[in-house]
């Protein structure tokens, strides 16, 4: 049977063999290229713009600026307030202010490289903190992005029923997706004029609806449909080069192609939040947590992306998996002239994470207890009220993550310069406190094939496959008999994006769904009893063929904006890594020797796939905590950016856990950002056990930790 | 005024056909495969020769094809990732890449498999972390590595296994 078991992947084939078309492999007849001349300054007036030198180029073609956009020129996936491109003001390095367009891609670079842009400084917000206080203003509305709050119980009460109260600071920085594959687009007028954009993209149908505002045209005239993407982690959920190449399409009436540089991938990409966390614990003596303030304080940079969506995540999971009485959470995310901050990955949750998972060890060794007994003591399990009171009824597998991680903790032999780490972590499914529905609909080709058009982007995760999977077991079909279309919004509905561990649960349902009303159809049909779809279909060839729309929204509710109250997710994934770490204390050097994850999955459709996540997840972990920042102004390529290579990794153990989700498919839940979620905490608490030195602000890189030892 | 770039005709040897293209000196071969042969198996991630994802095989050796000239290719045997299948077979590396599920996006498949062919063509029982060491310049962000290093291992065993049943 194709679920519990791993299929391999659908897509895998064509990628083995050279043969899958990402967005900058496309070519066609009377191609040209497009390229962004972007703001060299972070803050600053744009004087003058000198293109003449440019124009003269032979092969240049046109050259776009703010005032060629007929629509909206403002783009944005919250609120609309990112110019496509610079008017007057460029708040960031990296800004685009023109698209040159050209004959060959060489030829659109060196000519953006002639266009002189005078500029007039303006004064630069370079962390949040300054940003609170400052007169500069980088948005008339002022410098505070979002306030969200989380309050449960009565802290002030709680802490004096504590005995003891554990305060820290803990700062993270900018960290880059670094997907392999760069952002790239391909774009051209179809026949009956309306523009197609093929892109490297999470998220399809959000960005035909910033294309048609852009260009003032109806959502009808543009088609979007996602190329084979190489990795998203969140930076390509925004609108990357599909707003460009829509306005390039639409000037030049000609094919266009534009990709990314390394360098312009650094410079534009949308960043994890830097994060400056002031958080404090109060826990009586036997290890139980009466309270915790804590204070989140973000740099969001100049523009929102998924900022509001990061603070109010963040804030919600700053309890960790932990059912603690008294609450209160502040966040708060100022604008800066750094690179805009938005999502990646955990958005906001693998930064809140390692705050609070270094407080749990802080608190388990201030008053002598056991670091798993701690966790398991205040764990959340049924029955448990949320931060945000939610009363968690189902699915609520952490004291599992513990239990299965419990005999190698306790086993631990503790050898010279090594340590040992936990690191915990839950996750809500999904959008927070909204609706976020997704369809699957399926149906029947004339030769006999199940059809599945998903709105889904598979961005490597593996969500075909897992739907493929679904509709094998549900229909008791072959794999071979379904053929799946996916992401192209002429033929599929909004699936919403892929992130926040979304797509395996809520599109996965709505797939079930589907398939759960087909299966009706082709039991009347007699397909059980040895009838083939191709007779079945037979007969609908005049009437057309059979449709089954499967639709699923998590449950939730809106949440109280002054306490955050209600039920911002239907359901949440929880996990527990151990991580054995080597620290030589001369160099400062962190090895990362070997992991054991526990993640409860609710139920595993595809145990490879799920343990592909996890490796990945251990991977950026590992990145996140020892090596990786971005410095604005700074990092420009690999050279200076430092991801985990194969020498980095270490000797991983999962344990597949199954407390099942009664609306999930099959019982599934997400583990995409889950994976990745604990690992850096885990590291980081094992190397306090290793050298008794604590770090507070990562990455803790050579420089920082040969430092402190 | 910048001088028009000169252009000349080449003949490179890709996957045992023959190949002519103009090039100009300046081209990459990368350039010369992606854009003008249309060869767009190989991939371009970082064009500065730290990411891998360009690998391709120069005369049997691993080479980062953004960072060579197309010129310097002139009169060796150039291997791409459309030349691995034959007449559609895979290879037992392409093979074990799937069924180890080594695979995410898959751009950096290309790559890490060229790396990985030319490791076990030259060595035939390399360690494990000798297979680490051959792969350390091929940046994967998706898998963490270690499906790609099980399943080169298991090629290895399977080719080891294989010879000596011989």
């Amino acid at each position: 049977m194709p679920i519990y078991t791993s299929i391999d992947r659908i897509d895998a084939i064509e990628k083995v063999k050279g043969k899958a078309l990402y967005a900058g492999d496309y070519s066609m007849d009377g191609m040209v290229f497009a390229v962004l001349v972007r703001s060299q300054r972070p803050h600053a007036k744009i004087k003058s713009i000198r293109i003449d030198k440019a124009l003269e180029l032979h092969g240049v073609i046109k050259i776009l600026s703010h005032g060629d956009i007929p629509g909206n020129p403002f783009f944005g996936v919250i609120k609309k307030d990112q110019p496509l491109l610079a008017k007057d003001i460029v708040r960031y390095i990296g800004e685009p202010i023109l698209i040159v367009i050209a004959e060959s891609e060489k030829k659109a670079r060196e000519a953006a490289k002639l266009i002189d842009i005078e500029y007039e400084d303006m004064e630069i917000i370079t962390d949040p903190y300054k940003s609170m206080g400052s007169s500069t203003l980088i948005h008339e509305k002022g410098n505070l992005l979002s306030h969200r709050k989380v309050i449960k119980g009565d802290v002030e009460k709680g802490f004096k029923e504590s005995d003891v109260v554990i305060e820290r600071q803990y700062k993270t920085t900018w960290l880059d997706h670094a997907y392999l594959e760069t952002e790239a687009g391909f774009g051209y007028p179809d026949d009956k004029g309306r523009i197609v954009v093929v892109s490297s993209t999470q998220n399809v149908h959000y960005k035909r609806k910033e294309i048609s505002r852009i260009l003032n045209i109806p959502e009808e005239k543009v088609r979007i449909i996602q190329a084979t993407t190489g990795g998203g982690f969140g930076g390509k959920l925004d609108l990357t080069v599909e707003g460009y190449i829509g306005l390039a399409v639409y000037h030049t009436k000609r094919p266009v192609l534009m990709r990314y540089t390394r360098e312009e991938s650094f410079l534009s990409n949308t960043k994890r939040h830097p994060l400056y966390i002031n958080y404090k614990t109060g826990a009586t003596k036997d290890g139980k947590i009466k309270a915790i303030k804590v204070d989140i304080i973000g740099d969001t940079g100049p523009y929102i992306s998924y900022g509001e969506t990061v603070c109010l995540r963040a804030a919600i999971h700053a309890t960790g998996p932990y059912e603690i009485p008294n609450v209160h959470v502040d966040s708060r995310m100022f604008y800066t002239n750094n690179p805009i901050s938005g999502a990646m990955r955990g958005f906001g949750v693998p930064q809140i994470a390692f705050a609070h998972e270094s407080q749990m060890d802080l608190m388990a060794n201030e008053i002598k207890i056991d670091p798993l007994q701690i966790r398991f003591l205040n764990g959340l399990r049924r029955g448990s009220l949320t931060a945000t009171s939610q009363l968690l009824e189902a699915s609520v597998g952490y004291l599992d993550t513990l239990k299965a991680i419990e005999p190698y903790w306790i086993g631990r032999i503790k050898k010279d310069g090594r340590g040992f780490g936990l690191g915990s972590m839950f996750y809500g499914m999904g959008n927070t406190g909204i609706s976020n529905p997704s369809y699957g609909i399926l149906s029947i080709s004339e030769d006999g094939k199940i059809l599945l058009y998903t709105g889904a982007c598979e961005i490597g995760q593996g969500s075909d496959t897992v739907f493929v999977q679904i509709l094998c077991e549900t229909l008791e079909i072959d794999r071979n008999d379904i053929l799946l279309i996916r992401a192209d919004t002429d033929f599929t509905k909004d699936a919403g994006s892929t992130s926040a561990s979304r797509q395996t649960y809520i599109s996965g349902r709505a797939v079930y769904n589907a398939a759960v009303e087909m299966r009706k159809f082709l039991e009347n049909e007699g397909f059980y009893k040895n009838r083939d779809l191709k007779s079945i279909v037979k007969k609908y060839r005049d009437k057309g063929f059979p449709v089954f729309e499967g639709f699923f929204d998590p449950p939730t509710t809106p949440l109280d904006p002054n306490t955050s109250k209600g039920v911002p997710y239907a359901t949440y994934a929880y996990a527990t890594h151990m991580t054995e770490v080597e620290v030589d204390t001369i160099t400062g050097y962190t090895n990362v020797i070997k992991v054991h994850a526990a993640h409860d999955v609710g139920k595993a459709i595809n145990v490879n796939n799920i343990k592909g996540q996890i490796y990945g997840g251990i991977a950026m972990g590992i990145g996140f905590a020892l090596m990786e920042e971005f410095i604005p102004g700074k990092t420009l390529s690999f050279d200076n950016y430092y991801i985990p290579t194969s020498m980095d990794m270490p000797e991983i153990e999962t344990f597949i856990l199954e407390d099942e989700e009664p609306t999930g498919p099959f019982g599934a839940k997400g583990v995409g950002e889950p994976a990745l979620i604990p690992q850096a905490a885990s590291i980081i608490n094992a190397i306090a056990d290793a050298t008794g030195v604590r770090v507070y602000e990562l990455p803790c890189d050579i420089e920082r930790l040969k430092g402190r030892l | 005024m910048k001088k028009k770039q000169k252009e000349r005709l080449i003949k490179l040897n890709i996957n045992n056909k023959e190949y002519s293209v103009l090039v100009e000196d300046r081209d990459t071969l990368l350039e010369v495969l992606r854009d003008k042969l249309m060869l767009t198996g190989t991939k371009d991630a970082c064009g500065m020769g730290e990411c891998g994802a360009c690998t391709v095989l120069l005369n049997g050796k691993p080479v980062l094809s953004c960072i060579i000239l197309a010129l310097e290719a002139r009169g060796k045997k150039i291997n791409t990732i459309e030349g691995l299948t034959e007449e559609g077979t895979l290879t037992d590396l392409q093979k074990a890449f799937i069924e180890y599920g080594a695979i995410q996006c898959g751009y950096c498949t290309p790559g890490m498999l060229m790396s990985a062919t030319a490791l076990l063509n030259t060595k035939i029982e390399p360690t494990r972390d000798e297979i680490k060491k051959a792969i350390e310049g091929n940046i994967c962000r998706c898998t963490g590595y270690n499906k790609i290093i099980d399943a080169i291992e298991a090629v290895r065993d399977r080719r080891v296994k294989d010879k000596n049943d011989r």
